[in-house]
């Protein structure tokens, strides 16, 4: 028993052990499968499956179909055992999901896969595209027998110009052709974005979309243009709008005869009223790609200065005074008018003085949204405060745009402005910024001027001054005769001086004499102190005169001095000093006078006369 | 006594034209004060009209034409005031004020320092008081020569001496500086722009280059002189033409 357990788990592990063996001996296959018929517009699905596993999957090059989805992988595997064999199933699928754009038959190419070192190539696929599908009858009722009508209807793209030049409105209008009866639509809301345009959405309100019949390859269809935009291209070279989609739910009437075995049905269904059954079909549509090769503007002649507009268009100017006063403000609107881009330019700035103070423009646009494109009005309003007097020029500027209609270059121009400032009244106190010219930094608004002088005012001549006046020289000159005139006087007096000392020389001996004669009389009327000062006066007075010394002045010392230095000899000097002292010594010492009186006299009198013969 | 009677006569004529100024300056600040600025303005520049000027008539013009905002005229009467009166603190100050509102701002460029010294020294004092320090030192100087011949006292005469010496340094000092002063008010090189805005050329041509602009109420100093067209410098050391028309001399 053990043994046999022993045996089947043994063959099991050799089966496990060899399992890769045994799938070895499975064939590869790797295939592809789609629908073989299917509609414009229709989805359908494309798969590739290796029942092994694959490396390095490489999908066909799909030109003819739209891709809307893939490839995406999915592996499945499973393990069978059955009656002994073990069966191992793996695939690996790949799947795209793709669109048919337009009728046809066409064939997708295979693609490739690696396993185990080997490369595998699966099928081509051959599809069938049909215009309206008459795979009409899904399958539902097989009761039903009878014609379906048959799904007819495609989207369109058309752009006005396929080669406009940059900048230059084109209008891409959105068509839908139909000969079915439209039950249901999304609204036609999966459009390109446009990117490289500037878009303006020419239908805003879609309600009423108006329909026409055209005819195409004879055959007459209903169209309705669903949508329509003004497109500006922004850039040169090739831009390619992708296509637009919408999910469309149509309406096929169905004549349908149904056989049934019971008459009384029949009768039912076939009446008129009830004949027209109807099957709604959702069919996804996808309209055309357009390309837009956009050309750039021509170089030649393109001013400097181009601001880019396209179209046609005209430049108007309006100022609303030109003479004002200081801190007036003046407004000047520019106003472009014309179709085009006209939402995409600027206008070069206004320059103005630099005196000027300028406001940043302000700008009002009025676009008209036509279905035959944009066009309207731009307002550039600017505001300017000249903020000091004079004559000022506003010069004029040059607005150009490309004229589609000629394809040139033309140029508009505003005039050119003289404005004229007066001075405003009191607005110099005014503290604003603006440019260079005025002043910074915070002016006293506070203080006032001082007040006006009051009397009293020196008012002289105008154009006068003192320095240097006739006034000035006198009042120097003046001064200069007197202090002449002054020293004049003063040697004449010093000279008439010496002259007087000079008499007083010579009329010493007179003047000595007679006080000696008074001191006589003294003498003889015995008045003792009269004489006695008498003749002290005439000594003391004659040497005084002599000697040009005043009496106060004299000394015993400087009269022997002086009497030396004018040559008298010793004697005489002694001898006249002797009669000084003696007439001291008697005037003021006791004793009989009598005597000495006779003797002092004499002896005054000798020795004047000694000395005036000595002094000559 | 026919001399005396002349001098009397002129000095009575020369009292009632002071009289007569006097009144009109009266006349004109009543205006002043009534806020009747233009009678003001009008009778003061009568006065000058007949031939006289003083600091304050100046002054009181240049605040009368402040008033009516006519910055160029009120800074050119106070720049006239202070030609007279240096140092009056009023006038300054309306100076200053007036200068502060006109549009263009300066930095002045600073001068050679030397120069800026010696301009300092002169206007150190007004011309008139110039000219009497010079008169009454050059006086003092005559009376220190008398004492110094006159006198017999040595000290005194030491004394006279060098005082005369000194006070005849101080009388050629004064001299020269109030000579230096007067030449330069005779010149008459400073100016005050009229124009309101005055576009200042690098040659004295019309079709020359614009230099710079400036405008009323700056003050330039002349220093050339070609026909109608002047040099003129301005206080940050800019140089360049302008016509007679745009200024007016100080």
């Amino acid at each position: 028993m053990i043994k046999a357990k022993r045996g089947m788990i043994w063959m099991v592990a050799v089966v496990l052990a060899l399992m890769p063996v045994l799938l070895e001996a499975q064939q590869v296959e790797f295939t592809g499968v789609a629908k073989s018929v299917v509609a414009v517009g229709e989805r359908f699905q494309l798969q590739y499956k290796i029942n092994a596993e694959g490396t390095g999957f490489k999908g066909p090059n799909i030109v003819d179909f739209n891709v809307l989805n893939g490839p995406s992988a999915s592996t499945s595997s499973s393990v069978q055992i059955i009656g002994g064999n073990v069966t191992r199933e793996v695939s690996y699928t790949f799947t795209y999901i793709l669109a048919a754009v337009k009728e046809g038959t066409f064939t997708i190419p295979p693609a490739t896969i690696s396993h185990g070192g080997k490369q595998y190539t699966s099928n081509p696929i051959t599809v069938k595209v049909q215009s309206g599908g008459q795979n009409a009858s899904s399958g539902q009722g097989s009761q039903q027998q009878g014609s379906t009508e048959a799904v007819d209807v495609f989207l369109r793209a058309e752009v006005s110009d396929t080669s406009p030049y940059l900048g230059e409105q084109i209008i891409i209008s959105y068509k839908l052709y139909f000969n079915n009866q439209i039950a249901g639509h999304d609204g036609f809301q999966k459009i390109s974005s446009f990117p490289g345009f500037w878009v303006k959405n020419l239908f805003p309100n879609q309600r009423e979309i108006p329909t026409k019949t055209e005819t195409i390859k004879g055959k007459q269809y209903n169209v309705a243009e669903v949508r329509r935009f003004a497109l500006f291209p922004q850039r040169a070279g090739k831009i390619e709008i992708s296509p637009a989609e919408t999910e469309l739910t149509v309406r096929l009437r169905t004549d349908a005869k149904r056989k049934t075995s019971d008459p009384f049905f029949d009768s039912f269904f076939n009446d008129p009223f009830f004949s027209s059954r109807s099957q709604d079909v959702t069919r996804n549509l996808l309209s055309n790609s357009v390309t837009v090769d956009v050309k750039p503007l021509p170089t030649k002649d393109k001013p400097a200065d181009f601001s880019g507009a396209v179209g046609k268009f005209s430049l108007r100017s309006q100022i609303d005074r030109t003479e004002v006063k200081t801190n007036e403000p003046i407004s000047i609107k520019l106003t472009v008018q014309g179709t085009g881009n006209i939402e995409l330019f600027d206008l070069p700035k206004l320059l103005f003085p630099p005196d000027f103070e300028v406001f940043d423009p302000e700008t009002t646009s009025d676009i008209k949204v036509t279905p035959s494109g944009i066009s309207g009005t731009r307002v550039f309003e600017y505001l300017v405060i000249p903020r000091n007097p004079g004559t000022f020029k506003i010069r004029s500027i040059e607005f150009s745009y490309f004229d589609l209609s000629q394809n040139v270059y033309v140029s508009e121009r505003t005039p050119e402005y003289d404005i004229t400032v007066e001075r405003g009244d009191g607005s110099s106190s005014v503290v604003t910024y603006s440019g260079t010219v005025r002043q910074e930094g915070i002016q006293i608004i506070g203080s006032d001027i001082r007040h006006i002088k009051l009397p009293p005012y020196n008012f002289q001549p105008l154009g006068t001054y003192f320095f240097r006046s006739q006034s000035y020289y006198l009042i120097l000159l003046i001064p200069v005769f007197l202090v002449i005139l002054i020293l004049i006087i003063w040697r004449k007096q010093m000279k008439k001086r010496g002259n007087a000392e000079l008499m007083k020389n010579l009329r010493a001996t007179k003047v000595a004499r007679k006080r000696l004669k008074l001191a006589h009389k003294f003498m003889k009327a015995g008045k003792e102190s009269d004489f006695y000062v008498e003749i002290s006066r005439s000594s003391w007075g004659y040497l005084s005169d002599k000697l040009n010394i005043p009496v106060a002045e004299l000394s015993m010392d400087n009269i022997r001095t002086r009497l030396m230095a004018k040559g008298t000899n010793d004697e005489t000097i002694n001898q006249f000093i002797e009669t000084l002292n003696q007439t001291e010594f008697a005037r003021f010492a006791p004793g009989s006078k009598t005597d000495n009186m006779e003797k002092i006299y004499s002896g005054a009198l000798e020795i004047i006369t000694k000395l005036e013969k000595e002094l000559k | 006594m026919k001399h005396l009677l002349i001098l009397v006569l002129l000095f009575a004529s020369f009292n009632t034209k002071a009289d007569e100024n006097l009144l009109l300056m009266e006349q004109a600040n009543k205006y002043y004060d009534d806020g009747e600025l233009i009678p003001a303005i009008e009778t003061y520049n009568t006065i000058l009209n007949n031939g006289f000027e003083s600091a304050p008539l100046y002054f009181n013009l240049g605040n009368a034409y402040f008033k009516v905002n006519n910055l160029p005229m009120a800074i050119l009467n106070y720049e006239r005031a202070k030609k007279i009166a240096p140092y009056d603190p009023d006038i300054l100050n309306n100076l200053e004020l007036a200068n502060s509102r006109i549009v263009d701002k300066i930095e002045p460029l600073p001068e050679f320092f030397v120069f800026e010294w010696w301009r300092m020294i002169v206007n150190m004092r007004s011309l008139d008081q110039w000219a009497w320090i010079s008169v009454s030192s050059f006086l003092s100087f005559l009376l220190f020569t008398l004492i110094f011949l006159l006198s017999r006292k040595i000290w005194l005469r030491k004394f006279g001496f060098w005082f005369g010496i000194v006070l005849l340094v101080v009388f050629s000092t004064s001299f020269t500086l109030a000579n230096q002063q007067y030449k330069w008010f005779r010149q008459q090189a400073d100016a005050i722009v009229f124009t309101p805005t005055v576009t200042v050329k690098s040659s004295p041509r019309d079709n020359s280059t614009d230099i710079f602009v400036i405008h009323e109420g700056i003050k330039v100093k002349i220093t050339n002189q070609l026909g109608e067209w002047f040099e003129v410098r301005i206080a940050d050391g800019s140089k360049g033409w302008i016509k007679e028309e745009d200024f007016r001399r100080i």
